[in-house]
């Protein structure tokens, strides 16, 4: 009988998926993309944005459907280099945009300036302007406005508007990133200024972002909002006032479908035309739709910077000593799991540091499957092999480490199985206790009430300084309100210094230098078990062309003018 | 009888007043306060900014203080914002309320339609029972998510006769296709109390001797079965129905996740997960609230309808 | 006919729960230890009915998840059968204003929308109110304790109106006034009445526990891996179920089965 139904269903699946496609997208009356010939791309994504306003709680639903609708200054591109989107060109101390100068009290400090693309507007025709972003920055420099990150706004501290396109912040410190404005954006000041000056507390709830998303006015780049289906998708029209590229579909449509299983199947029922890599299905399900239905569907996967792994608490005696984490990483076949459970999409990670940023160290240590070595390991850090295969301490102590992760996740709860079974075969015992995303992040690692090792992950934008979560410092502690996201309570002096000296270093060449050092130092003392990078998995119809995903935060979608029909 | 409605409606109010209490607790048990989660995911936030955002949602007040503080506000008839959605919680819950009485509103039409129906065929052709039996224990057995699943593989994805999910874009008679996969879903997992209930009260009926008697003055079968013999088995359907609401609004969950239709149960979970304090326990009070008039009113209908409970 | 066929299906589950170490022994793999090497194999005569996605034997676990899944079935249905006939009787017997405040809770209960609740449960940190966190065989206790607490209401409501029904029979009365104690007359006159009706609640107890423990899976809330569930067996297979459909046929099956038994066993009692 299984083997009946199994047929069975494979059967079916396959002719939906073939010769049947025309037909079904036909007869589905929510797959207008044949019907309208294109004019409407529909995208499905697993998350709803809970929010449109660009500065209020990073969500990736957000940031992906803002890609459409408004453009940022300047941006990682896919190439993982700093460009303009909204500006002429990027401010360097060469071109002189970018100007070191001391500050007025008498730190180092630099003056940058920004200048408009020519031209750029809101969605009502409003010239995108300098005043724009002297709101913006006013707004966040408030604190009681409730946007979430204030470090920019607490460097920048001053702003000057030099003419209608143009403006300049001044910093008192000094990076590296100079160039980039970040979450600083232009703010449509003609529609919000007013509703932030009567009540900056509660602006957040009476931002026209929120009260009224589909005035054009507050958007600058190739769609505009046109609609809102709370909790189910959000549609997007063709913004009249945009001066880039024109886009190829009148109209695009993003759908919120949170169960996976679900979203592949109004896939394959032709109500949706792609799959957001971005917020999409689990790599193992991509790969299985990509065998099946080969004919509609390109998938595309893109290794990124979401470094899985695990972090180990080092407050926990047994895990304070390098040599047990040492033999943690060796007895873990990461090489197989990315082969057998992912189809070697993900590279394996050999520090925090992806291998496709510039300055990853191709020399670095690396540590490869070694059975007989992480045994060695453990003889010498007294854990003996006892005859349950189950090693001991002199003290008759097991060796056992609880192994968290985020509840209904499943594959990162496949992944822990296997984790659990190889480091059995190694003498360490593996005792698996997941919580709920909200548990685990919110409470159990943020206030450092775990115990053993927790796999999750980090995503990050290109060269990002990993400060938070290496940093002495950065050790969440109740005097500091558990902020900071060094969870493991790593503490290294040489290490801090070099996350003092690299973002402060402009020099190319010697921040390579130090980066370098950095994961040197990562790679032996194993803050945490590097795993690897995640890729996402980008399921688009074959007759789509020209998304660019990117791999880290920035989203494809701001680049949607340069997707076309094939 | 208005002594009696007023007393409920003073139990009701009690209850409400009491629930709102334990499930604030409850929520505010739960770990992990809005702050904390938002640090984890913005590596940006420093130990300031934690305090600043903890204060502008005042939640460096103690549980009990902010209990008062929102009792009172919603005493006074102020709602208050969603945190999640930074939205008027009203203008978040009545859309989705409405999606969701749209569905079970649907859906327990269905199942009672089809369950009255097969308690009839059994009780009429006795030959029949055991089949109609077997429907409605397996209808009532298969975990509702998985049903859901085989139903969009077959009709959606297979057939491709009705659409896997999701809300219709063009309204009107589309939204039907939309709604038929959930809350079939939904009302075969319920029809068979409808069918056992049916069944026994048609079954007894027909052996009443009044029925005998409809049948000898030469009425046809069909009619002695729908005039004489279903009105007996109203006041037990109204009784199942009645009890359903609330597991109604569990069930809903499911379907609205597996078919990415926005509701209240889909609404209560995503307040509950994202910490929205404020939203969720609004909407889960509302939907206690509705159960229990839904449920007072069919306690009244059913007087109605039986004299024997008039004097009672 | 009802009993018998429900009966059997139940001791049949029971027997393939119990004969798990027999056939693991027979088969010869370890349904706990993945093998990465037999990902999603079809049935064979070395796996009956195939591997899941992480190899392991999909028969074994399916035992495996039977003891898991009964057991949670059945220790929730005693727990809140034993609750909710207490609450039943006490309120049946005491009558006034304890009998009122107790039906008011269950009403409430009944109208709070169970699942978002639940979910509010099972997300709650037992760690603030004293009880362990997380210990493996805790994920069964934190199960039954929240089904638990939903679960007692519908009994409750049963004995509390069969206890009732006796309560005020001429036989009670003949007892009380032949001085009999009121603690043998609960036990001698009104509990076998009772007993009938509970029955019934309970099977169906174990039938809707089952259920829940499939739904809260399904949530990502159920028993944690590598413990096998028929739940958590179900709601893993589910990513993959247009490529692997037997993954999350059997288990969806053998749920199927169980509340299919328990119900018919319901039934039979009632007649």
């Amino acid at each position: 009988m299984g083997w009946k139904i199994r047929r069975g269903l494979a059967e079916v699946v396959n002719v939906a998926a073939c010769s049947r496609s025309l037909v079904i997208v036909g007869m589905v009356a929510a797959a207008p993309a044949l019907a309208q010939q294109r004019e409407q791309l529909t995208i499905g994504i697993t998350q709803y944005p809970a929010t449109l306003h660009p500065n209020i709680e990073s969500m990736a639903a957000k940031s992906y459907v803002l890609g459409f609708t408004r453009r940022p200054l300047t941006v990682y591109d896919q190439d993982w280099r700093l460009t303009c989107l909204g500006c002429e060109t990027l401010p360097s101390l060469e071109n002189g945009l970018a100007e070191r100068e001391t500050t007025p009290d008498g730190k180092d400090g630099i003056r940058v300036t920004w200048r408009l693309r020519e031209d750029w507007r809101w969605g009502d025709g409003t010239p995108v302007s300098a005043e724009d972003l002297l709101f913006a920055w006013r707004a966040g420099r408030d604190f009681s406005t409730g946007f979430g990150g204030s470090e920019f706004y607490r460097t920048a501290y001053e702003a000057i508007v030099v003419d209608p396109r143009t403006i300049t912040l001044r910093f008192d410190r000094v990076t590296f990133e100079y160039a980039s404005a970040g979450d600083w954006q232009p703010l449509p000041a003609h529609i919000e200024r007013s509703r932030w000056e009567q009540e900056p507390r509660s602006y957040r709830t009476r931002s026209a972002y929120e009260t009224e998303p589909t005035n054009p006015g507050l958007w600058n780049g190739p769609y505009r909002v046109a609609s809102v289906q709370p909790g189910a998708g959000i549609t997007l029209e063709r913004n009249d006032a945009w001066n880039g590229p024109a886009p190829a579909f009148r109209r695009i449509a993003v759908r919120t479908v949170e169960n996976t299983a679900a979203l592949e199947a109004q896939l394959l029922a032709g109500q949706l035309d792609m799959i957001a890599g971005e917020l999409g299905l689990p790599l193992d399900q991509a790969a299985a739709l990509e065998r099946r239905a080969r004919n509609r569907f390109r998938v595309h996967y893109k290794p990124g910077l979401i470094y899985e792994h695990l972090d180990v608490n080092h407050d926990t005696p047994m895990l304070a000593d390098r040599r047990l984490r040492q033999a943690l990483i060796l007895s873990l076949d990461r090489a197989q799991i990315v082969q057998r459970l992912f189809g070697g999409r993900q590279p394996v990670a050999h520090t925090n540091v992806n291998p496709l940023d510039w300055v990853h160290d191709n020399d670095v240590r690396q540590w490869p499957f070694d059975l007989a070595r992480a045994g060695a390991v453990l003889d010498e850090a007294g854990w003996r092999m006892a005859p349950d295969g189950i090693r001991r301490n002199e003290a008759g102590e097991r060796l056992t480490i609880e192994l968290m992760t985020t509840a209904g996740n499943r594959s990162r709860e496949a992944v822990q199985q296997v984790v659990q079974g190889m480091w059995r075969q190694a003498g360490i015992e593996a005792r698996i206790r997941n919580e709920p995303p909200r548990v685990l992040f919110g409470e159990t690692l943020s206030k450092r009430r775990f115990t053993g090792a927790v796999m999750f992950a980090w995503i990050s934008a290109p060269e990002s300084v990993p400060r938070t979560t290496l940093h002495s410092d950065e050790i969440p502690r109740p005097e500091r309100n558990w902020s900071g996201q060094n969870y493991t309570g790593f503490r290294n002096a040489e290490v801090d210094a070099l996350l003092q000296a690299i973002p402060i270093e402009l020099d190319r060449e010697k921040r390579r230098a130090l980066w370098h050092r950095l994961q040197a130092i990562y790679a032996e003392e194993l803050p945490a078990i590097p795993l690897w990078f995640r890729a996402d998995a980008h399921v688009w119809p074959t007759w789509l062309d020209g998304v660019r995903p990117t791999g880290h935060l920035a989203p494809s979608s701001l680049w949607a003018e340069e997707w076309r029909v094939r | 009888m208005i002594r009696l409605l007023g007393a409920r409606l003073v139990q009701i109010a009690v209850t409400m007043a009491v629930l709102s209490f334990a499930m604030f607790l409850l929520i505010g048990l739960m770990p992990g306060d809005p702050i904390d989660l938002a640090i984890a995911g913005d590596p940006r936030l420093t130990a300031e900014d934690a305090a600043r955002l903890r204060a502008l949602h005042g939640l460096d007040q103690p549980l009990l203080a902010r209990y008062a503080a929102w009792a009172g506000a919603l005493l006074e008839g102020r709602f208050g914002h969603s945190r999640l959605f930074a939205q008027p919680v009203a203008d978040i819950i009545l859309p989705a309320l409405g999606s969701t009485l749209v569905l079970l509103g649907a859906a327990l039409a269905v199942a009672a339609t089809l369950g009255i129906g097969l308690g009839l065929l059994a009780a009429a052709r006795p030959r029949l029972a055991p089949l109609v039996d077997a429907i409605a224990i397996l209808g009532q057995s298969a975990p509702s998510f998985w049903l859901g699943i085989l139903l969009i593989i077959l009709f959606a994805v297979t057939l491709g006769w009705l659409p896997a999910g999701g809300t219709s874009e063009t309204g009107g008679l589309d939204r039907l296709r939309f709604l038929l996969l959930p809350v079939v879903t939904l009302a075969i997992a319920n029809l068979a109390a409808y069918a056992r209930h049916s069944a026994s009260a048609v079954g007894l009926a027909l052996r009443e001797p009044w029925v005998t008697a409809a049948r000898a003055r030469g009425n046809a079968e069909a009619r002695v079965l729908l005039r004489h013999a279903l009105p007996n088995a109203a006041v037990p359907i109204l009784q199942v129905a009645a009890l359903d609401a609330g597991a109604l609004v569990g069930g809903a969950l499911i379907t609205e996740t597996l078919f990415a239709r926005p509701g209240m149960g889909k609404l209560i979970y995503d307040a509950v997960m994202g910490n929205d304090t404020n939203l969720a326990l609004i909407a889960l009070l509302l939907v206690a609230l509705v159960t229990m008039l839904a449920t007072l009113a069919a306690d009244l209908a059913q007087r109605a309808l039986d004299p024997r409970l008039r004097d009672a | 006919m009802r009993l018998a066929l429900g009966v059997a299906l139940l001791l049949l589950l029971a027997l393939a729960a119990l004969g798990a170490p027999l056939v693991e022994s027979w088969l010869g793999h370890d349904p706990f230890a993945p093998d990465l090497f037999k990902r999603h194999e079809p049935a064979s005569a070395e796996h009956p009915l195939g591997t899941d996605d992480l190899g392991r034997d999909l028969l074994l676990r399916l035992l495996h998840g039977a003891r898991i899944s009964l057991a949670v079935g059945l220790v929730t249905a005693l727990a809140a059968t034993t609750l909710g006939t207490l609450i039943g009787l006490l309120a049946a017997w005491r009558g006034g204003a304890l009998d009122a405040a107790l039906m008011r809770l269950a009403d409430g209960m009944l109208a709070l929308p169970a699942l978002p609740v639940l979910v509010v449960l099972a997300a709650a940190d037992t760690g603030r109110i004293g009880l362990p966190r997380g210990e493996p065989a805790s994920d069964i206790i934190r199960i039954v304790a929240i089904l638990t607490v939903f679960g007692w209401v519908g009994v409750a409501r049963l004995a509390r109106a069969a206890a009732l029904s006796v309560l005020a029979r001429d036989y009670v009365r003949a007892a009380r006034a032949l001085g009999a104690s009121e603690a043998r007359v609960l036990l001698r006159h009104v509990l076998p009445n009772v007993a009938g009706p509970v029955a019934v609640a309970t099977a169906l107890a174990v039938a809707g526990a089952i259920l829940a423990e499939s739904t809260l899976s399904f949530l990502g809330l159920g028993i944690a891996p590598p413990a096998a569930s028929w739940g958590n067996m179900l709601a893993n297979a589910q990513d993959l179920v247009f490529s692997a459909p037997w993954a999350a046929v059997w288990p969806g099956l053998a749920i199927l089965l169980a509340v299919a038994g328990c119900t018919l066993v319901a039934d039979g009692i009632r007649r």
